[in-house]
């Protein structure tokens, strides 16, 4: 093969592969926060009693979990606005479109880790006589977010990687000037050699320390 | 006057589905009382144990705290007075110490968050101090031993002073050599005429520490008595078929 690796090009122009970073960060930061949040509340929903909660619930997260991000990307992109009547900042809705898929998988995440918490951990606060939002604050809930820790970091690490799929919607995140950086040089393979070695750098240290979150819950299981 | 008995169960059923555990079975004890419940395994030990810490639902009779009803079937539904079962206290079989809280805090949860008690620490650290867990009380659950995480469920159990202390084959989880100081310690709360109802699988012990045995089967009480006489020498065919089978497997 007679190519010639140059990366000069794309050192020049390194500020705009930042630019393009510091959105998808930004998207995936905002992704987190709706993640989190509404994936506790739907997890809650989850485990509720009545179908009213239960049943929207259970389809959200189906709905998100069985079929492919990009076609939730495009979806929320193209269809919302028109099904709808409803045109926001591009950004906005990249946001809404990750964020609710994260919430759909760490709902379920969550879901596992509260019922994960061992039988008998209520066995011994009813015979403490702890119950009500006392049991939940301090045994269910510190049980289930330890559980939960692992998979919610993991989904979160995951929703960064995903977060390149908006590039298609024109959100100029780090893809995105990527591509715009590869097609300006002509230098694809070193531009996409370095957006997925910053894309690993930023993944790789945060995997790292799930795995020694889990081995550390494997020892002080007991 | 005479005085009501600690706990009365009186006509007890307790069915799993097509499954009879219990068919009518009554006991009471009073307040020196230590009592040992021996069974066939699978005869309704733990549930008992359960039923009185009002863990489970029953299908019938009722449960006497100091002559007061608290637990009983009123409307189909198992009622319990929350009042009265907090005067019960109940070690398990696996500790189910609270793994993110240390020792201190295990201790204290449960006294500072539903009672308020005043100066839960200071007990805490007094009980530590008599089983001798006081160097512990920073250390998480899973930096103690067995034998250690048993100690600090029976304080943990002894924080809210209860009047009846419920032992689930506390010593079966442990290794043989952890198993000693385990049963020191309920042999100190005997000594200070700490009420007990034990369930052990541990003959010997059974006979040092109680001052009653009850050998339960078939859902009732077959045989109640001290234990000279139930273990020893028992009075029901089924008692001494059941006791020379625990010996016979213990030589
Ligand atoms: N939640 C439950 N659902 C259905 N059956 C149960 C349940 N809990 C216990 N059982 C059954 O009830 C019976 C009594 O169980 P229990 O644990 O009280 O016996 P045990 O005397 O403590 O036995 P062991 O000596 O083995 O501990 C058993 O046949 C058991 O399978
Ligand atoms: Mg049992």
């Amino acid at each position: 093969m007679g190519y010639e690796l140059q990366f000069f090009y794309v050192w020049q122009n390194l500020d705009k592969l930042g630019q393009g970073l510091l959105v998808s960060l930004e998207l995936t930061g905002l992704a987190n926060l709706i993640g989190l949040t509404a994936g506790f509340a739907i997890a809650l929903m989850l485990r509720a009693r009545m179908p009213v909660l239960r049943l929207p619930a259970t389809a959200l997260v189906e709905l998100f979990r069985c079929t492919p991000v990009l076609i939730q990307v495009v979806w929320f992109f193209y269809c919302v606005p028109i099904l709808f009547n409803l045109f926001v900042d591009p950004m906005v809705m990249g946001v809404l479109a990750l964020g609710l898929n994260l919430a759909a998988f760490n709902a379920e995440g969550y879901r596992a880790a509260i019922q994960s918490v061992p039988r008998e951990q209520y066995d011994a606060c009813a015979a403490l006589g702890l119950g009500g939002w006392s049991r939940v604050r301090h045994v269910v809930l510190p049980h289930a977010l330890r559980a939960a820790l692992p998979v919610l970091m993991t989904n979160g690490i995951t929703i960064f990687q995903q977060s390149a799929l908006v590039a298609l919607v024109a959100i100029p995140d780090l893809m995105y000037e990527g591509k715009m950086l590869a097609t300006e040089t002509y230098r694809p393979i070193e531009t996409y050699t370095v957006v997925a070695a910053i894309y690993f750098a930023i993944s790789a240290p945060i995997s790292l320390i799930v795995q020694r979150i889990e081995a550390r819950f494997d020892r002080v299981q007991a | 006057m005479v005085q009501d008995k600690l706990l009365k169960i009186h006509n007890l059923h307790k069915s799993y589905g097509d499954l009879d555990i219990f068919k009518g079975l009554s006991l009471a004890m009073d307040r020196g009382d230590r009592l040992v419940i021996i069974g066939p395994s699978g005869g309704g030990k733990s549930t008992l144990l359960r039923i009185v810490m009002g863990l489970e639902d029953i299908t019938g009779g009722d449960v006497y705290l100091d002559g007061k009803p608290y637990i009983l079937r009123d409307g189909g539904k198992t009622k319990i007075d929350h009042k009265l079962q907090a005067r019960v206290g109940m070690v398990f079989q696996h500790y189910t110490l609270f793994p993110h809280l240390d020792i201190l805090r295990n201790l204290t949860l449960a006294p500072v968050k539903t009672r308020g008690i005043p100066r839960a620490e200071a007990k805490a650290m007094a009980l530590l101090e008599r089983f001798g867990l006081a160097a512990k009380a920073r250390a998480y659950p899973s930096q103690l031993s067995g034998g250690q995480k048993q100690r600090v469920a029976i304080a943990r159990a002894l924080m809210l002073d209860p009047d009846l202390l419920l032992f689930d084959e506390v010593t079966s989880a442990l290794d043989p050599e952890l198993v000693a100081e385990v049963e020191a310690v309920m042999m100190e709360l005997a000594d200070h005429g700490m009420p007990m109802m034990i369930v052990t699988h541990d003959m010997h012990f059974a006979r040092n520490i109680a001052s009653r045995v009850v050998f339960a089967a078939g859902g009732v009480v077959v045989e109640d008595g001290p234990p000279e006489q139930v273990l020893d020498n028992p009075q029901v065919a089924r008692t001494r078929e059941f006791v020379e089978r625990v010996f016979a497997r213990k030589k």
